[in-house]
């Protein structure tokens, strides 16, 4: 029985005594603030919710589209391929669990539920682990505000990121080593304790980080709760153990691992954010202290009740840790529009759901960035309005940044699959599913774009290979189920409409030897405004709308004018006529545009776009102030586009 | 006490489990077809010393029993629509049908009705095959790599592991590729591989003696490319080459790997010397390997004049990439004096077939020649009209292994150490990732169905997503074990000399 203890009974039992003014003070205070048994027990559960609900609305409320992505970009089967793969590094059973829950985010939240029920169960055993009181709730949520936070701030790393089942990884892992905690301290006997020490430090090849850090836990642990031991070997010996195990059971397992490197013994789990050019550490901060946090647990005060200052000591910290967690929680959520508005717009793309792609397009805020100008392109050419409407939509390219680093984001590894196959591009598709694949991993958005570019190219083994991969899955085996009739049956393929565009695109082009050079953007422009083609209509009409994009007058006319001709008797479109009347105005040497048949809109608000442009540029605004100036009035119309439309970075 | 008895009923539930042997459906409808099953074992020869032949019936089936006949009895297997052979049932099986067959009948419950199927055969040869096979494991290859490592495979089990892994290498900044795995008449106490970028080199075995060599010099393209180790010297051919890659926007040869430049080379391993073997202008010489006797080297080479100076020579190669055709040659060599002579060309392919030879292999006794022909180019895994071809050296015929081949790519053929097996890297299944098949080569010269090698899953190369390229045999195990590959790939290669 510690001294503390005694001192506090003592003092408990002379309060009644009436001679005593200290103890009616003390009394008084008491009645002011006290935290016992049922306050603390509020706290605790207090705290619970306050997870529960932090978790809620950072999980669902704010990065559904966020999570629903990161199921898409990871991957998971049954067979044991799969499994042997996860396996070929310690940690690789966390990876394999971790791969199986983030399926669940197919339903953000479901995944989001079983993720806080997970943290909610980490925090109550680390408390029973560490022994620690519900008073201290606050900073036993300190590792899973953590998880929290290293859920919603990856930003962009999301496309980059390696390590497998990262999304479940760390809150797996940390309910493990909770665990393992826990079950060491069940155990009394010294002989025991060595042997749950041997088990628990040969799970290593199994936890692989969580491991050691649990045995790190362990460690500190049973330091504070061997210290009144009289013998120098349960006292010191018993504490040593776990950390000689840290040491030794790396190195013993390296032998096993012909891909492991040395350095990297004691960090496998951990997950690092890097890549050729960069390492970031601000999302390495989380884990960092999740793996801190836990060694001050077992310094926590252990006293049942509270008093006065103590108790208001209490509340500060459990106030304090919270609203610094929501502080840093709100501050690390990437919330930037576009980075999410892109995750509805592929979704909504892949469900070929494209007025809702238009609509995410109608709703920006700000600038598009290019990948959403590009499905914005997709989705017009599916529902054949590109002449129409391209120019009506923001065209021009805010670059994805992460803001809190310097990553750089390819088109190739964010969305390059799903726009090269909607233009019929499914080689190139293919190429950058399997490149992806090859630097982090396959996963199930890659292998279902496999699949559909197999069933174009009339790869029916290989597409078949695919969906048979997906039907082991949760979430994606009846969209696999569904298609598996036609890769035995290609002439079925008319029966599945959402092949339509692809292939009447994919059976009008020619296959040519190039390349890309990694720019899926100035690829497409380069290819399709430098086509002919009059046997396709909607790839005719690709053709004409990438000469206009690339503004070039010499690869406009041929266009337009086959353009007419295969859609003879039919009303122009408004942009194609913008196109041709300012063309014809620019260079009227070229072409005669005198004898078309313009509606009478196009030369009226070319007319009126002048005169605006004119007496804007006199007052002395420069070039770029003139385009924002006129962006309300014309921000619609192909002039505006050709003149103000400038400085875009493809990437 | 209690957990002893529930670990006892659990072990003997698995012992049962283990020992099940489902019964024949009664009353099963017959079909006249074979059944359709993975990997395809229907009428195929196999070695005397081959593991299970496991396959799943496929057939939209929901269950599945195999009955397989031999000599001496009959067992049934059938778990799902999996057919998983216990691995001693099988030596029993194998061994009692051995210079003979073993008949398979196959029932598999379709829409909640058993139907029996025609039965097949599996032949068992009275020729074994080399123990061992090793190749690289990679994703089918466009221009990023990551993950790659040459495992070896153990064909009389399942037992796989790895010879070496670029991971423990490699770096987010400096990766690491690795190639071009090579034994010295299939033992591995003489072997190589080689890796570029990240702590590049050509890892070489000499006698049990690991080196790490820069074959880079001045003098050369590259460091050495599609090795072959002399069968009775310390030397090894190397190629030395200038590649790119291009790629098809809709063709499904999806991808061409060209040779700018190419010449070979001979690496004298004890000295440590490179010299020239062939450089000859508007020649890309490559693939080079030897005869068993070690007196003549086999190589491949396209002519190739590059005639437009106002681009570059790789953008006129992707230009006319459908020009480069390789035909076959041989040249006389003496192992005494290194000297070569006598350019013959044995197969004009490029001319008179309009096609192009790549990947020669010399059967060990001397008589036949394998080699990948394909329509254009080098690189024929990628090329899904590549067929294996065998060349009678005696009597110069050319005849196609229609028993090895199939619609898709097959490509880097090579011999087992007794000559009656071939093993070819193929694209059969899917056209996208590399499997190895092997065939039996009978004494009578006739090759036979080809089978694609046995995992212990049958359903493993479905959900397998990367290609085992350039398989070899061996015969024997790499000694030397991953670590120590890794340990000397970190140190400094020692630079080659150039000998004139």
């Amino acid at each position: 029985m510690d001294k503390k203890y005694n001192k506090k009974n003592i003092q408990k039992d002379i309060k009644p005594s009436f001679a005593n003014p200290t103890s009616q003070k003390e009394q008084k205070e008491k009645k002011t603030i006290a935290i016992k048994s049922k306050e603390s027990w509020l706290i605790a559960f207090g705290i619970t919710l306050a997870i529960i609900g932090l978790g809620y609305f950072f999980l669902v409320g704010q990065n559904s589209d966020m999570l629903f992505t990161a199921q898409g970009r990871s991957f998971f089967t049954t067979n044991s391929t799969f499994l042997d793969e996860c396996i070929k590094r310690p940690g690789g059973i966390i990876s394999w669990a971790a791969s199986f829950l983030t399926q669940f985010f197919y339903h953000p939240a479901l995944g989001a539920s079983i993720m806080i029920a997970m943290w909610i169960a980490s925090m109550w055993l680390s408390k029973l682990a560490f022994k620690v009181r519900n008073v201290w709730m606050a900073v036993l949520a300190i590792p899973v505000i953590c998880l929290l936070v290293s859920t919603i701030d990856t930003g962009y790393w999301i496309y980059y990121i390696k390590q497998t089942g990262y999304w479940f990884y760390g809150t797996t892992g940390y309910l493990i080593a909770m665990l393992l905690v826990t079950v060491y301290h069940l155990f009394k006997k010294r002989t025991d304790l060595i042997i749950a020490t041997f088990f628990i430090g040969f799970s290593y090849p199994f936890f692989g980080w969580y491991t050691l850090l649990a045995l790190i836990y362990i460690s500190v642990s049973s330091l504070v709760r061997f210290s009144k031991e009289t013998t120098i070997a349960d006292r010191y010996l018993i504490p040593l153990l776990p950390l000689v195990f840290v040491i030794a059971v790396p190195v013993l397992c390296y032998f096993f691992y012909p891909e492991l490197r040395f350095i990297d013994l004691w960090t496998c789990g951990f997950p690092y954010f890097i890549n050729d050019k960069l390492i970031s550490y601000i999302p390495e901060i989380p884990f960092m202290l999740l793996a801190i946090t836990p060694l001050l647990f077992s310094f926590l005060p252990k006293r049942k009740e509270y008093t006065g200052k103590q108790a208001w000591m209490v509340y500060l910290v459990t106030i304090v840790t919270m609203v610094s967690a929501y502080i840093w929680i709100d501050a690390s959520n990437f919330n930037n529009y576009n980075y999410h508005a892109e995750m509805r717009m592929n979704r909504a793309a892949e469900e070929q759901n494209w007025d809702k792609v238009l609509d995410e397009m109608s709703g920006l805020p700000g600038d598009a960035s290019r990948q959403m100008v590009l499905l914005k392109n997709v989705a017009l050419l599916n529902k054949g309005e590109m002449g129409t409407k391209m120019f009506k939509y923001n065209n021009m390219g805010e670059p994805p940044t992460n803001g809190f680093d310097t990553l750089q984001v390819h088109m190739v590894q964010t969305a390059a699959p799903l726009i090269y196959y909607y233009h019929g591009k499914t080689n190139f598709a293919s190429r950058w599913c399997i490149e992806n694949s090859v630097e982090f991993g396959y996963n199930f958005d890659n292998i279902k774009m496999l699949a559909r570019c197999a069933i174009i190219n009339k790869e029916m083994d290989a597409a078949r290979k695919y969906l048979d991969i997906l039907t082991t899955s949760i979430y994606h085996k009846d969209w696999a189920e569904r298609l598996i009739p036609l890769t035995e049956n290609p002439q079925l393929i008319s029966e599945y409409k959402e092949f339509d565009t692809v292939n009447e695109l994919w059976s009008s082009m020619g296959s040519v030897l190039d390349g890309d050079n990694g720019l899926c953007e100035m690829y497409l422009l380069n290819y399709f405004s430098n086509t002919m083609n009059k046997d396709c209509k909607l790839l005719q009409e690709l053709t004409l709308n990438y000469a206009l994009v690339q503004k070039n007058i010499q690869l406009f006319w041929p266009r337009f004018f086959l353009y007419a001709q295969l859609h003879q008797n039919q009303s122009m479109p408004i942009h194609y006529q913008e196109a041709a009347y300012l063309y014809g105005h620019l260079e009227p040497n070229n072409v005669n545009i005198k004898q078309m048949p313009f509606d009478k809109i196009v030369a009226e608000r070319y007319n009126g776009f002048q005169q605006l442009s004119q007496s804007l540029l006199a007052t002395g605004m420069n070039t770029k102030d003139v385009g924002e100036a006129m962006k309300s009035s014309y921000g619609d119309t192909f002039y505006w586009f050709y003149f103000f439309c400038r400085d875009i970075h493809s990437y | 006490m209690k957990i002893k008895n529930i670990l006892s009923a659990l072990i003997t539930a698995a012992i049962i489990a283990s020992c099940n042997h489902p019964s024949v459906p009664a009353n099963a409808e017959q079909e006249s077809r074979l059944p359709r099953i993975t990997p395809d074992y229907t009428e195929v020869t196999v070695p005397a010393n081959i593991c299970p032949l496991n396959f799943a019936v496929q057939e939209g089936a929901t269950e599945a029993v195999a009955k397989l006949s031999y000599p001496g009895g009959e067992l049934t297997y059938g778990d799902g629509v999996k057919v998983q052979i216990d691995d001693e049932e099988w030596s029993l099986i194998r061994e009692a049908a051995t210079g003979g067959s073993i008949k398979v009948e196959v029932y598999a419950k379709i829409d909640n009705t058993w139907k029996a199927f025609k039965p097949f055969n599996i032949y068992v040869a009275e020729d074994s095959i080399d123990e061992y096979i090793s190749y690289r494991v990679i994703q089918p290859s466009y221009v990023a790599y990551e993950k790659l490592s040459i495992n070896q495979r153990n064909l009389t089990n399942f037992e796989e592991k790895e010879i070496y892994n670029n991971m423990a290498v490699s770096t987010e900044s400096v990766g690491q590729c690795i190639n071009c795995h090579s034994y010295k008449n299939y033992k591995t106490d003489n072997m190589l591989f080689h890796m570029r970028q990240g702590y590049g080199g050509t890892m070489i075995v000499n006698n049990g003696e690991l080196k790490k060599i820069d074959l880079k010099i001045d003098e050369t393209i590259s460091a050495g490319v599609y090795p072959a180790w002399h069968p009775t010297h310390n030397l090894i051919a190397f190629s030395t080459n200038k590649t790119g890659q291009s790629f098809h926007t809709k063709d499904l040869n999806k991808i061409e790997v060209q040779d700018t430049e190419s010449d070979l080379i001979l690496y004298d391993v004890d000295n440590n010397e490179v010299s020239i073997i062939s450089e000859l202008e508007n020649e890309l010489e490559v693939f080079p390997t030897w005869s068993p006797d070690g007196k003549k080297l086999y190589f491949c080479s396209a002519e190739f004049e590059y005639h437009i100076d106002t681009i570059a020579k790789e953008t006129e190669m992707i230009q006319r990439y459908k020009e480069v055709k390789y035909d076959l040659y041989s040249v006389d060599f003496n192992p005494e004096t290194r000297q070569f002579s006598n350019v013959e060309m044995i197969y004009n392919a490029a001319d008179s077939l309009g096609q192009s030879v790549t990947l020669p292999r010399v059967s060990p006794d001397g008589r036949y020649l394998l080699f990948a022909q394909a329509e254009y180019g080098c690189f024929h895994v990628w090329h899904n009209d590549a067929d294996i071809y065998m060349m009678d050296l005696k009597t110069k015929q050319v005849q196609k292994l229609n028993n090895v081949n199939s619609a898709r790519s097959e490509s880097y053929p090579t011999w087992s150490s007794n000559g009656r097996w071939i093993m070819v890297a193929s694209r059969r299944d899917d056209g996208n990732y590399t499997r190895p098949y092997i065939a039996y080569f009978d004494k009578n010269g006739k090759t036979h169905k080809a089978f694609e090698v046995p995992q212990k899953d049958p359903n493993f190369y479905t959900f397998f997503l990367r290609s085992f390229n350039r398989p070899e045999f061996m015969i024997e195990p790499v000694q030397i074990t991953p670590k120590q590959f890794t340990q000397k790939a970190k140190e400094d290669a020692v630079k080659a000399k150039f000998a004139q």
